[in-house]
């Protein structure tokens, strides 16, 4: 990763956050990917689990095997040899229902009809770039600068599993039911999140999926 | 077989919790005062790995078609001996009534909770509705089986006060400067330090809501991170969240600070109107802060 430098940084007694960057993009993503694999494969000692995002990546440690020094140092001896070529998934097809409450507002902000915003919402891959926040929510990008729209002014208190989200620059995928603050344009029937499933979440950072619109 | 005759506020099956499913935007979840309900368990013999019952602000009403032996720890109830184990005679009831001071009351049964597994624990997860037997908080009328998680005798005499943690606010709670400090100016976790927080009404599993009167912190946006439990977020407006067991995996406030493991406990017995303060420690005293406990729960009583 030539020019880039780690910055490695606790997060408690028992994590060290790696941040690599501070941009959402496909290269950014495979550096984190290719590292999360590297340390899989190296299996530092106390290193417990990793968690990727973005541009960053959460190391949980066992304290009575290690310490944030030590596994830092055992962390910093893969900078720059860490190999960035991790390839994407295949893509995933993703049955659509563009029947979403916000739809129509979507439209009026982005001066669309409701069959506009379907068709630039449908009409290309996107990269999972995060599974977080709740039990398999899906985070993707990079939505076309004409759909960008901002959050709601005050989130849903309850926002059903399988919906369809935009916000910002992405798209996304609520797994469970929880409280959320996107603009829902449809949702999907496909079961994103199962707890008696291996692995439970249907989708992982450096997955590609596509919406096909179904009626 | 215990019969739930009633629920109280919000009581849930909990155990050590399912790390190492982060990634999946799962949290370890667990007993939010874990100390407590390892010392529960300890009291009656139990495996640490036993699962037990999690009450909050307001405990069950349990009866018992069988005698069984159960310890009550944490937050205090006024319908039982706390801290000690407590023989139940088949066909009695045990009802914990309200807690204070603390917010949530342990009952390990020797044997513990027998419920399945979900994904390698028997927690109930509030994020996901899954896992704690029902996929929710108990209700009236539920039956719990008792296990066989059983590994030493149960402790005759009451878990000594000296190794108990305090019992009320105001807090003492110990945090790690990072991960996003340099989001913030450079004085500002030594001002952190310096403020009483309160807590607010808007505390769960998930987090709790502090308010910092006389002090606004103003950081810089970041891009969204993996969370701990133990962040303290701070949002826009200057408010603090502290992120707990059933934490949201990943999030996009700037964390100045986070709590060490061991005083999680401390926040999970946290109410609303309580006084917090944060100081700022290095990871040896950190480390030495776990083994205490630890040390504790190893002792021979």
């Amino acid at each position: 990763m030539p020019g880039s430098e780690w910055q490695v940084a606790p997060a408690g007694d028992r994590a060290l956050l790696i941040t690599l960057g501070r941009s959402i993009d496909p290269e950014m993503l495979g550096q984190v990917l290719a590292l999360d694999q590297a340390l899989q494969d190296r299996r530092p000692s106390g290193l417990v689990s990793t968690v990727p995002a973005y541009a960053s990546l959460l190391c949980l440690f066992d304290p009575e095997v290690t310490d944030a020094a030590r596994l830092e140092a055992g962390i910093r001896q893969l900078e720059g040899q860490v190999d960035a070529s991790v390839p994407f998934g295949a893509v995933v097809d993703v049955p659509a229902r563009y029947d979403g409450p916000d739809l129509a507002d979507v439209a009026l902000k982005t001066n669309l009809t409701p069959a506009g915003v379907v068709e630039a919402h449908a009409g290309r891959e996107y990269l999972v770039y995060c599974v977080g926040f709740a039990p398999g929510f899906t985070y993707c990008g990079a939505l076309p600068d004409q759909l960008a729209a901002p959050r709601l002014a005050s989130p849903r208190l309850r926002v059903s599993a399988g919906s369809i989200g935009i916000a910002g620059r992405q798209t996304g995928i609520y797994a469970v039911e929880s409280p959320g603050g996107w603009n829902l344009i449809g949702r999907t029937a496909l079961r994103l999140f199962d707890p008696a499933a291996d692995p439970p979440a249907r989708f992982k950072p450096g997955d590609r999926l596509r919406f096909i619109p179904t009626s | 077989m215990i019969e739930v005759v009633e629920a109280g506020r919000r009581t849930t099956i909990q155990d050590r919790g399912r790390p190492g499913l982060e990634r999946f935007g799962i949290p370890s979840g667990g007993a939010a005062d874990w100390f407590a309900a390892a010392v529960a368990n300890r009291i009656v013999g139990n495996r640490q790995d036993a699962a037990l019952l999690e009450c909050t602000a307001a405990g069950p009403t349990l009866r018992f078609d069988s005698d069984a032996v159960v310890a009550v720890t944490g937050g205090q109830s006024a319908g039982i001996a706390n801290w000690q184990a407590v023989p139940i005679s088949r066909g009695s009831s045990l009802a914990v009534g309200t807690i204070a001071p603390g917010l949530r009351t342990y009952i390990a049964v020797r044997g513990g909770i027998d419920v399945p597994f979900v994904l390698g624990s028997r927690s109930f997860s509030q994020r996901g509705a899954f896992g704690g037997g029902f996929g929710r908080p108990l209700a009236k009328g539920d039956g719990l089986a008792i296990g066989r998680m059983v590994e030493l005798e149960s402790i005759a005499t009451p878990w000594p006060e000296s190794h108990r943690l305090p019992a009320r606010g105001p807090w003492e709670v110990r945090v790690i400067g990072g991960p996003q400090q340099d989001a913030f100016a450079a004085d500002a976790l030594q001002r952190l330090g310096a403020t009483a927080c309160r807590v607010t009404p808007e505390i769960d599993r998930m987090g709790l809501r502090l308010e910092t009167p006389g002090l606004r912190l103003q950081p810089q946006e970041i891009l969204t991170v993996p969370m701990t439990a133990g962040a303290i977020q701070v949002t826009p407006s200057g408010e603090l969240i502290v992120l707990h067991v059933d934490h949201q995996s990943t999030g996009g406030y700037p964390v100045i600070a986070t709590v060490i493991s061991a005083d999680l406990s401390l926040l999970a017995q946290a109410r609303p109107g309580d006084t917090v303060r944060f100081r700022s420690i290095d990871q040896a005293e950190a480390a030495r802060a776990g083994r205490r406990l630890t040390g504790w729960l190893e002792l021979n009583h």
